[in-house]
C-alpha cells in the first residue's frame, strides 16, 4: 500500500478582529472552552473567531500550533505538525480541520454573518461573495452559510480562488498566490 | 508612470507594466512556446510552470504577483534535467499528443528537485493539479521517477535508444517526437505568432447564448468602428454558408433572420490587430434574440409537432429534405432475431443509458490561415488534412478545385474524434481570403466545450437470449442517439454502434434498428470507440445477467461464444486468422475467476479501417532527401504515434537505422490523401501503403548494391492486400514477396549497407497506394468482408471488496489483440490510456445540459486525475499467424477505450448485484453526489445544534 500524503492542520481564522468592550485577552484564561462559557456570544467583533486561549496548543503533541501573540489566532507550523487532528477536537469554535498538506490554497475565515456584518467584523473576513465560487475552475469552492468552503478532494490547489478574493480571505500557504 | 513589476524568467531579469497572467506574458511577450495554453483556467495544468522552485499554473499567477519572484519554464531547466526528462519520457513512452508534457515536466522537476527520491504517490500528488487525456498518467509518474533517478545517478541514459539504429517493427520505438515536445519547441497551430508572420491578427465568432432563438438583427457597427478592428464578418460574406464532414448541416454563421441550433452557433466573425481589441469588439457586437423553445432530448426530438432542428441538408450532392428529427437511421437484420429470440431458454432485456461526454483534448482548437498562392493556406490541429481542405473548399466553393485551399496538419495535442469536423479552420481561412491577412482563429476551452461534437448520448433497449448451455441465439435491439445540433459523423458513429452491438461472438440472427435525433443539444459525433463504447456497455451487461440466468461463469459465457478464426461472425464477416479473442480470454481467466465475487469482465472488438464498401485507401511517398528517406503522407499523429510507425515500418523493409529517416511535411499539398485518422486505421492502413513503397525504395536500394540499373523516374505501386501491381499493370516481383517471408517483422531481405545505399538514390521517389475493398453494409453475400479486420480484447476490472475503500477500483487487467505489436512503448501508453478514459466514461464523466446548455467547465466534466488511477496491466497477446498486411499490425486506438466501463459495471454487479444501467454508474465511491461542504460544514451545524 503506497505511503499516506502527508495532511496537515488548517486554522479557517486569520485573527484581525477588534476585542469587544471590556474584553482584555491578557486576562482570559488559557482554556478556550471556559472562554466560550464566560463569553457565549465570542470575545472580538467577529463572534465566529479564534479565542486565542490555545487549548489547541496545549492539545497538540508536537508543538506544531501556536497562538500568535501580535495576531491573536492559533497558527500552524505545517512542517511539525503531523495531521493528528487533536487541535482540531480542542477548538470549540470549531475553526481547525485537517487536510492533505498539499492542498495549500485555505480559507481563513469561518464567519457565517451576512456580508455587510462580516465586512465590519474583520478586515480578514470572508464576506461570501462568490467571486471564489465563480472562478473556481474545478467546482471546488461553495459559498455555504455565508462564508466559502474548499472542497479538500476536488481542489488541486491553482489558487485561482486566492488571486481574485477581493478579502484576502483565501490563503496560500506558499505565499505565492496571496501573501497575507 | 505605470506600475511596473520585475522578476527573472529563466535566469533573465524582466520587467513589465502589464498586469496580466503569467502564462500571456510567458508566451506573448517572451515567446516561451513550452508553456501551453490549454484552458486558461486553472483547471489543466498545461502551463505550469517554477515559481520560486514551486510548480504553479501560470494562467492563475499575474505578472503582478510574480514580482521579485524567479520564474522556471522547461526553456530555464537545467541541461541535464532537460536531458533526464527527454530521455525518461522517450524510454518509457509518456509522451504521446505532448500538450500536457512541459506542464507535467515542470510538475515533476520542482519535485524531485525538493525531493531526489519521491515515491510514487508523491509523484501522483505533485501532478494532480496537471490534466492527461492520452496516457492514463502511468507512464508520466514512470518518466518522472525515471528522470529522478537519472538526476540521483542510479540509473544512466542509454543513447542508442534515441538514437535509432534497431528501428524496426517490434522494437523498443523512441518516439520521433519526444525531444520537441517535451522541451516544448515543437509547434501546435497556437504556437505560430507574429514572429513567424509579421502581418498576423485575430478572429473570434461572436457566438449564441441560446440553444434555440431567432437572430432578429446583428448590429457590428460600433465594433467595426473601434480602431484596430479589421472587420466583422456575417453569413452574407460567406461564399457557401454551409459546411459538414459528410452531411452537410452546419452553417458557419447563422444568418439575421435564421435560427440558431446550439448554444455556440457563430453569428459572426470579428477580426482584431490584437486580442485585446478583439475581445473588447466582440463585447461590442449587438445581436437582438427572439428567444425560442429548444429541443432538449430524443424524446422532445420526436413529439408530435417538435420544432424541425433541421428542415433540409445536403449528403453527397443530394438535397435532402426532412419530415421529422431524425437525422440518420440505421436497420441491420441478419437471420430471425424474433423466432430465435422466442425459442431461447434464457432471454434478458433491459434499458440502458450512457450520457453525453467530451473529449478534453489538451489543446483547444485553433487554426493560422494565410492567403497562399490562389488561395489560401492552413495551418491546422485536425484529424485530417484532406477532410479540413474538403470542408474548407466547399465553403468557398472550390468544390471542383479544393487544391486552392492547401491545410497542413501541425502537431495535434489530441483528438480522439473530436477534431474531424471543422472547427476554427474555415473561419481563419475566410478571413484570411477576406482581408489578405495572416489569421489566427482559436476558441477558449468554453467555447470548445460547446462546440465541437461530443460521444452520443444513448438510451437502448436490449434483448438477448441464449441455449441452455449459454450459448447466444439472438439479439433484439434499439438504439437511439442523441445528435444534438448537426449531423457530423452521426450516419458512421450510429452504424459502428448497430454493426457492434452483436459483441464479439458467434450467433447469427439479429435485428438492430438505429436511430440519430436532432436536438438542440452540442453536436455529437466521433469519439474514442466511435459508437461502440455505448452499444458494447449494455451488451456487456446482458452477457452477465444471461450468464447468471444459465448457472455458469461471466467469463465461462463468453468463453463458449467467443469468435475463433475461421467462425462467422453476427455481421456475417469470417473471422480472419489473426483474431485472437480467446487468447484475451486467457490471459485474464485466473485473475477473474480468483476474484470473481467482486470483479468484473467485458468482452469487445473493433474494426480498423473505415470499410463497408468505401473508397478507404492508404497512401503514401517516400522521396531520398538529404540522405534520408522521408516518408510523405497526409496522416494525422494525435498523439498516437502513427508518424513512428511508419518510420518504424521503414526501417523493417530497408534495414535503415532512425538517423536515416524522417516524417515529411503533413500537407495536402506535400503528402497524399492517406484517410482521417478515424476507425484505428493508420497503423494498419496507411502502414501498409508506408510498408509498400519501402518495399519499392528497397528493392531500388538492392539494384544499387548489385550494380543494376535503377529507375530514374517515381516508381509506383499498388496493392489490395492479397496482389501488387506496378503502375503499368505488372505484377510486383520483389525479393521474398511471392513466398510472403518479408512480410512479417523479422525476416526482411535488406541490402548489406542501407545507408550508402540510399545515397546514391538521392532524389528519387516511390509511392504506394494501398487499397483492400470492402464490402457495403447489406451486401448481398453469404459472408461480406465489412472491415479489413478487427482487434479484440477481453479486460477485467477487480474491487477493493473490503474495508474503508470497498468498491473503489483495485486493478484493470485489459488484454489486447492488436495483432503485431508495432511498438512496445507506445502500445502500452494506448492501452493505459484508453482503459483510463474507459473507467471515466463508467464512473465519473458527465455533460450535463440544462435545456440544452452545457453545464460543464474542463474542471468538472469528471476526468480523472492522477491521484484516482488504479493499477493498470497492459496486456498483449502476439499470435503467431497474423494478417499479410501492416506487418500483422493493427488498430489499437479505440478498442483500448470499450471494454472498461462494461467491465467496471459487471464488476459492482457483482459486488452487489445491482444492475446499474445508467453510465455515468449511480451509487459507487466515485459517484459525484457529497454534500455541500460535508464534513466541516456537518461539524459545524452540530456544533449549533
Amino acid at each position: 500500500m503506497a505511503k499516506r500524503m502527508p495532511r496537515v492542520a488548517v486554522v479557517h481564522c486569520a485573527g484581525g478582529t477588534a476585542p469587544l468592550d471590556g474584553i482584555v485577552r491578557e486576562e482570559l484564561p488559557h482554556d478556550c472552552a471556559q472562554i466560550k462559557a464566560a463569553h457565549p456570544n465570542g470575545i472580538g467583533v467577529c463572534s465566529w473567531g479564534c479565542l486565542g486561549g490555545g487549548s489547541c496548543e496545549a492539545a497538540c503533541p508536537f508543538g506544531a500550533i501556536h497562538v500568535d501573540p501580535e495576531r491573536h489566532v492559533a497558527v500552524v507550523d505545517r512542517d511539525a505538525c503531523r495531521g493528528c487532528g487533536k487541535c482540531a477536537k480542542a477548538c470549540p469554535q470549531h475553526l481547525i480541520t485537517v487536510a492533505p498538506a498539499a492542498n495549500v490554497i485555505q480559507v481563513r475565515c469561518s464567519n457565517q454573518d451576512r456580508g455587510p456584518t462580516a465586512r465590519k467584523a474583520c478586515p480578514n473576513s470572508c464576506i461570501g461573495c462568490g467571486m471564489c465560487e465563480r472562478v473556481c475552475p474545478m467546482g471546488a469552492v461553495r459559498v455555504v452559510d455565508g462564508r466559502a468552503v474548499i472542497d479538500d478532494e476536488k481542489c488541486v490547489a491553482c489558487g485561482m480562488c486566492a488571486t481574485k478574493c477581493p478579502r484576502g480571505a483565501i490563503h496560500d500557504a506558499n505565499g505565492i498566490m496571496a501573501v497575507r | 508612470m505605470a506600475e511596473q513589476f520585475t522578476f527573472t524568467v529563466n535566469g533573465k531579469t524582466v520587467t513589465t507594466d502589464q498586469d496580466k497572467p503569467l502564462l500571456r506574458f510567458l508566451r506573448d511577450d517572451l515567446g516561451l512556446t513550452s508553456v501551453k495554453d490549454g484552458c486558461s483556467e486553472g483547471a489543466c495544468g498545461t502551463c505550469t510552470v517554477g515559481v520560486d522552485g514551486i510548480a504553479t499554473k501560470g494562467c492563475v499567477i499575474t505578472t503582478r504577483l510574480a514580482q521579485g519572484r524567479t520564474i522556471e519554464t522547461v526553456e530555464g531547466l537545467t541541461h541535464e534535467e532537460q536531458e533526464a526528462f527527454v530521455y525518461a519520457f522517450g524510454a518509457v513512452g509518456a509522451v504521446q499528443c505532448g500538450f500536457c508534457i512541459p506542464g507535467m515536466v515542470m510538475s515533476g522537476a520542482m519535485l524531485v528537485r525538493r525531493n531526489p527520491d519521491p515515491s510514487e504517490e508523491e509523484v501522483k500528488w505533485a501532478i494532480r493539479g496537471n490534466i492527461c487525456r492520452c496516457t492514463g498518467y502511468k507512464k508520466i509518474i514512470e518518466g518522472i521517477l525515471k528522470a529522478a533517478a537519472i538526476l540521483r545517478g542510479d540509473e544512466r541514459m542509454d543513447d542508442a535508444l534515441e538514437k535509432g539504429d534497431d528501428y524496426g517493427v517490434g522494437e523498443r520505438a523512441f518516439r520521433v517526437d519526444v525531444r520537441r515536445k517535451v522541451l516544448g519547441y515543437g509547434k501546435y497551430p497556437d504556437d505560430l505568432a507574429r514572429e513567424d508572420y509579421p502581418d498576423m491578427c485575430y478572429a473570434s465568432a461572436v457566438r449564441s447564448k441560446y440553444p434555440r432563438a431567432r437572430v432578429v438583427s446583428i448590429d457590428t457597427s460600433k465594433a467595426e468602428a473601434l480602431p484596430g478592428v479589421v472587420g466583422v464578418l456575417l453569413a452574407r460574406d460567406v461564399p457557401v454558408n454551409q459546411v459538414g464532414h459528410l452531411i452537410q448541416d452546419w452553417d458557419v454563421m447563422i444568418a439575421e433572420g435564421d435560427v440558431t441550433r446550439c448554444v455556440g452557433d457563430a453569428i459572426c466573425l470579428v477580426v482584431a490587430e490584437d486580442e485585446a481589441t478583439l475581445a473588447k469588439a466582440k463585447r461590442l457586437v449587438k445581436v437582438e434574440y427572439e428567444v425560442l423553445e429548444p429541443v432538449r432530448n430524443i424524446a422532445e426530438a420526436k413529439a408530435a409537432g417538435a420544432p424541425l432542428v433541421h428542415d433540409s441538408f445536403n449528403a453527397f450532392g443530394n438535397h435532402v429534405v426532412l419530415h421529422d428529427n431524425v437525422c440518420q437511421s440505421r436497420h441491420i437484420t441478419r437471420g430471425d432475431a424474433k423466432a430465435a429470440l422466442a425459442a431461447s431458454a434464457h432471454v434478458v432485456t433491459h434499458d440502458f443509458e450512457t450520457p453525453f461526454t467530451e473529449h478534453a483534448f489538451l489543446e483547444p482548437e485553433c487554426a493560422v490561415a494565410f492567403p497562399y498562392k490562389n488561395g489560401v493556406k492552413v495551418c491546422s490541429t485536425d484529424q485530417g488534412a484532406y477532410d479540413t481542405r474538403k470542408e474548407v473548399a466547399h465553403m468557398f466553393g472550390w468544390d471542383a478545385e479544393p487544391e486552392r485551399v492547401v491545410v497542413q496538419t501541425m502537431l495535434v495535442g489530441g483528438g480522439f474524434g473530436g477534431k474531424e469536423d471543422v472547427s476554427v479552420q474555415h473561419l481563419a481561412a475566410l478571413a484570411a481570403v477576406r482581408f489578405g491577412r495572416t489569421v489566427k482563429c482559436k476558441l477558449t476551452r468554453q467555447e470548445s466545450l460547446a462546440f465541437h461534437p461530443k460521444r452520443h448520448y444513448m438510451y437502448a433497449t436490449f434483448t438477448l437470449g441464449c441455449d441452455e448451455d449459454g450459448h447466444l441465439t439472438g439479439l433484439d435491439c434499439e438504439v437511439n442517439f442523441d445528435t444534438g445540433a448537426y449531423a457530423s459523423l452521426c450516419g458512421p458513429v450510429l452504424e459502428r454502434a448497430c454493426t457492434h452491438a452483436v459483441g464479439p461472438y458467434t450467433y447469427q440472427n439479429t435485428d438492430i434498428r438505429g436511430f440519430g435525433y436532432y436536438t438542440n443539444n452540442p453536436p455529437a459525433g466521433a469519439f474514442r470507440g466511435f459508437g461502440v463504447c455505448q452499444t458494447e456497455f449494455a451488451l456487456e451487461a446482458c452477457m452477465d445477467l444471461l450468464a447468471n440466468e444459465v448457472g455458469i461463469s461471466p467469463w465461462e459465457m463468453r468463453w463458449r461464444n467467443a469468435v475463433e478464426p475461421g467462425e462467422v461472425l453476427p455481421n456475417g464477416q469470417i473471422a480472419d486468422c489473426s483474431t485472437a479473442l480467446k487468447e484475451t480470454l486467457l490471459a485474464v481467466k485466473d485473475v477473474y475467476e480468483k476474484n470473481a465475487s467482486h470483479a468484473g469482465i467485458a468482452c469487445a472488438m473493433k474494426n480498423s479501417g473505415v470499410g463497408v464498401g468505401l473508397p478507404d485507401a492508404g497512401r503514401a511517398n517516400i522521396r531520398v532527401e538529404g540522405g534520408r528517406a522521408v516518408v510523405y503522407s497526409a496522416t494525422s499523429d494525435i498523439g498516437q504515434g502513427c508518424n513512428t510507425v511508419f518510420l518504424q515500418d521503414v526501417a523493417e523493409a530497408t534495414g535503415l537505422p532512425l538517423e536515416a529517416l524522417a516524417n515529411g511535411e503533413c500537407s495536402t499539398e506535400a503528402a497524399p490523401d492517406s484517410g482521417t485518422t478515424s476507425g484505428s486505421r493508420q497503423t494498419v492502413v496507411t502502414g501498409e501503403a508506408v510498408r509498400g513503397a519501402a518495399f519499392l525504395l528497397r528493392d531500388a536500394m538492392l539494384d544499387v548494391e548489385a550494380g543494376r540499373p535503377v529507375p530514374q523516374g517515381p516508381v509506383r505501386a499498388k496493392g489490395d492486400g492479397k496482389t501488387i501491381t506496378y503502375e503499368d499493370g505488372t505484377p510486383y516481383q520483389g525479393v521474398g514477396y511471392a513466398d510472403g517471408s518479408a512480410l512479417v517483422a523479422g525476416h526482411g531481405i535488406h541490402p548489406a549497407d542501407p545507408r550508402a545505399a540510399l545515397l546514391a538514390l538521392e532524389g528519387h521517389e516511390f509511392g504506394y497506394v494501398y487499397f483492400e475493398p470492402t464490402d457495403k453494409l447489406g451486401a448481398d453475400k453469404p459472408n461480406p468482408k465489412s472491415h479489413i479486420c478487427y482487434g479484440f480484447s477481453s479486460t477485467v476490472v477487480v474491487l477493493e471488496e473490503k474495508g474503508p475503500n470497498r468498491g473503489k477500483i483495485k486493478e484493470i487487467y485489459a488484454a489486447h489483440d492488436s495483432g503485431k505489436v508495432v511498438n512496445p512503448i507506445a502500445i502500452q501508453g494506448q492501452i493505459e490510456g484508453g482503459v483510463l478514459m474507459g473507467m471515466g466514461y463508467a464512473l465519473t464523466e458527465d455533460f450535463p445540459m440544462k435545456d440544452a446548455v452545457p453545464q460543464a467547465k474542463y474542471g468538472t466534466l469528471g476526468l480523472l486525475h492522477s491521484t484516482q488511477i488504479p493499477n493498470i496491466h497492459a496486456i498483449y497477446v502476439e499470435k503467431e499467424h497474423l494478417l499479410p498486411v501492416s506487418y500483422g499490425g493493427k488498430g489499437i486506438g479505440e478498442i483500448a477505450t470499450i471494454g472498461t466501463a462494461p467491465a467496471v459495471q459487471n464488476a459492482y454487479h457483482q459486488l452487489d448485484g445491482e444492475l446499474r444501467w445508467r453510465l455515468p454508474l449511480d451509487d459507487t465511491p466515485y459517484s459525484r453526489k457529497r454534500a455541500w461542504g460535508d464534513e466541516r460544514l456537518s461539524v459545524l451545524k452540530g456544533a449549533e445544534e
